[in-house]
C-alpha cells in the first residue's frame, strides 16, 4: 500500500479527479447546525466548546477586533477537526500541505497587517521600533523589525506543516520499527508499541495546540493592529 | 424547461398563440406550488431519545436480524437462542482472508491505526458516560434557566391577581366610609344650626340688655338729678338767720357732749 516513508503526503487522486477537494470539504460535515433549543448531544457540546473558546479568545478585542470572530473560530475548528482526523489511519491531512497553509495564512496576517496600516497608520508604524531602545540602535533594529514581520506568515504556514509533518512521519517511522521488531524480538517490539501509544496521545494534543496557537497568533497580530 | 420548449414550439406552429406564448411561463410559474400554508417550523418535531442500537460502535444491530433468516444461530439451548452468531463468523471469516491473501496488508500503518484506535476506544469508554451527563446537564440548565423565567411571570401575575382580588374586597367594605363621612357631615352641620341659633339669641341679648341699662342709667339720673335739686333747694331756703342759729345750736351740744364724755372716762376707770 505505502511505497515509501512519504506516500501519506501526496495529494489523494482518484482516476485522475481530485478527492483532495472532498476531504478538505469533509469536517464541515462533522459540525452539524441546529435551529433547536434543546439539541441531541454532539450538537450540545460542539456549541459549548465553540461558545467556549470563542469568548476565551475574542474577549480581548476591541469591538473592530470582534468582527473577525466568525473568521476565527471557522479557522480553529477547521485546523482542528483537519489535524484531528488526520491521525485515523490511512487518512490524508490537508494540513501537511505547505501550499494549503500558505494559503491560509498569508491572507489572514495580510489583512490584519493592511487593516491596522490603513486605520491606525501610526500605530502599525511604531512597532517597528520597540520602547526604550537606545538611539545608534534604531536603524538596524527597525530592519529587524521588518524583518520580523515578513516573516510571520511565513512561520505560521511552516510552524503548523512541519509540526503536523513531523508527527505523522514519527508515528510511521515507530510503526515500521514496530513491526520490524516483531520478527526479531517480541519485547523490544512492545516497547516500542508502547512508545508508539504515548506518541498517539502526543499527536493528539498537538493537534489540537497546533490549530489553538495558529488562531491565537493570528487574533495577536489582529490585535496589534486594530 | 421543458414547458417552455413546448411552448415556443406552439408558438411557432400558430402564430397566433405567440402574444400567450409570452405569458405562457408566467403562468406556469404561477401555477406551481409555492409557500403553501404555514411554513411548520414548530412545533418542532421531537427527537428520538435514543440512538440506534449498534454493535461495536460500527454495525448496526439491524444487520444482525437481516442475517438471522440466512445463517440461523447455534443455539443449544433456549437461552442461548437469542444470541445471533452467523454475522460474527461472517466478520471473522471476512478478517482472516483479507490478512491471508494480503489483501490487507500489514504495514507500519497497521500498528499506528492499532495504537490510535485503542486510545480512541479507552477514551470513549472511559468518559463517554460522563463527558453524555454533561451535555444533558447544560441542555437542562438551558431549560431550567428559561422555567425559572416563565415560574417568575407567572408568580407576577398571580400575586397581581391576589393584589386586584383584596382590592375588590377593600371596595366592598367602602360604604363604611361614605356613611362614617355623612354622619360627618350631619353632626357638623347640627352645629353649625345650633351655633348660628346661640349667636341669635346672643345678639337679641344684647340689644335688650342695651335696653335695660338704659333703663337703669336714665332713672339713677333722674334721681340723682332730684335729689341734687331737693338739696339745693333745702339749702337754699336755710336763711343766714337759721344758719346762724342752727350753728350756735350744733356749738352748745357739742360743749354737752364734750362734757358728758370726759365725765364718763372717769366713771369708766372707776
Amino acid at each position: 500500500m505505502n511505497e515509501n516513508l512519504f506516500a501519506s503526503f501526496i495529494t489523494p487522486m482518484i482516476l485522475g479527479l481530485p478527492l483532495v477537494t472532498l476531504i478538505v470539504l469533509f469536517p464541515s460535515l462533522l459540525f452539524p447546525t441546529s435551529n433547536r433549543l434543546v439539541n441531541n448531544r454532539f450538537v450540545t457540546l460542539q456549541q459549548w466548546m465553540l461558545q467556549l473558546v470563542s469568548k476565551q479568545m475574542m474577549s480581548i478585542h476591541n469591538p473592530k477586533g470582534q468582527t473577525w470572530t466568525l473568521m476565527l473560530m471557522s479557522l480553529i475548528l477547521f485546523i482542528g477537526s483537519t489535524n484531528l482526523l488526520g491521525l485515523l489511519p490511512h487518512s490524508f491531512t490537508p494540513t501537511t500541505q505547505l501550499s494549503m497553509n500558505l494559503g491560509m495564512a498569508i491572507p489572514l496576517w495580510a489583512g490584519a497587517v493592511i487593516t491596522g496600516f490603513r486605520n491606525k497608520t501610526k500605530t502599525s508604524l511604531a512597532h517597528f521600533l520597540p520602547q526604550g531602545t537606545p538611539t545608534p540602535l534604531i536603524p538596524m533594529l527597525v530592519i529587524i523589525e521588518t524583518i520580523s514581520l515578513f516573516i510571520q506568515p511565513m512561520a505560521l504556514a511552516v510552524r503548523l506543516t512541519a509540526n503536523i509533518t513531523a508527527g505523522h512521519l514519527l508515528i510511521h517511522l515507530i510503526g515500521g520499527a514496530t513491526l520490524a521488531l516483531m520478527s526479531i524480538s517480541a519485547t523490544t517490539a512492545l516497547i516500542t508499541f508502547i512508545i508508539l501509544i504515548l506518541l498517539t496521545i502526543l499527536e493528539f494534543a498537538v493537534a489540537m495546540i497546533q490549530a489553538y496557537v495558529f488562531t491565537l497568533l493570528v487574533s495577536l497580530y489582529l490585535h496589534d493592529n486594530t | 424547461m421543458l414547458s417552455r420548449v413546448v411552448l415556443s414550439a406552439a408558438a411557432a406552429a400558430a402564430p397566433s398563440l405567440k402574444n400567450a406564448a409570452l405569458l405562457g411561463p408566467g403562468v406556469l410559474q404561477a401555477t406551481r406550488i409555492f409557500h403553501t400554508g404555514q411554513p411548520s417550523l414548530a412545533p418542532v418535531p421531537p427527537l428520538p431519545e435514543h440512538g440506534g442500537k449498534v454493535r461495536f460502535g460500527l454495525i448496526p444491530e439491524e444487520f444482525f436480524q437481516f442475517l438471522y433468516p440466512k445463517t440461523g444461530v447455534t443455539a443449544s439451548c433456549e437461552l442461548q437462542r437469542k444470541i445471533l452468531k452467523g454475522p460474527y463468523v461472517l466478520g471473522t471469516g471476512l478478517i482472516l482472508y483479507l490478512l491471508s491473501k494480503e489483501i490487507y496488508v500489514i504495514t507500519p500503518e497497521t500498528f499506528s491505526a492499532i495504537s490510535t484506535i485503542g486510545f480512541l476506544v479507552y477514551i470513549v469508554k472511559k468518559y463517554g458516560a460522563s463527558v453524555g451527563e454533561f451535555a444533558d446537564k447544560l441542555n437542562e440548565q438551558k431549560i431550567a434557566q428559561l422555567e425559572e423565567v416563565k415560574q417568575a411571570s407567572i408568580k407576577q401575575i398571580q400575586d397581581a391577581i391576589d393584589m386586584e382580588k383584596s382590592q375588590q374586597a377593600l371596595v366592598q367594605k367602602r360604604h363604611y366610609l361614605f356613611d362614617v363621612q355623612r354622619n360627618n357631615i350631619a353632626m357638623a352641620l347640627e352645629v353649625t344650626y345650633r351655633e348660628r341659633l346661640h349667636r341669635v339669641y346672643r345678639e337679641v341679648k344684647n340689644r335688650l340688655d342695651y335696653h335695660i341699662s338704659v333703663q337703669n342709667m336714665m332713672r339713677q339720673k333722674e334721681q340723682e338729678h332730684m335729689i341734687n335739686w331737693v338739696e339745693k333747694r333745702v339749702v337754699q331756703s336755710i336763711s343766714a338767720q337759721q344758719e346762724k342759729e342752727t350753728i350756735a345750736k350744733c356749738i352748745a351740744d357739742l360743749k354737752l357732749l364734750a362734757k358728758k364724755a370726759q365725765a364718763q372716762p372717769e366713771l369708766g376707770r372707776q
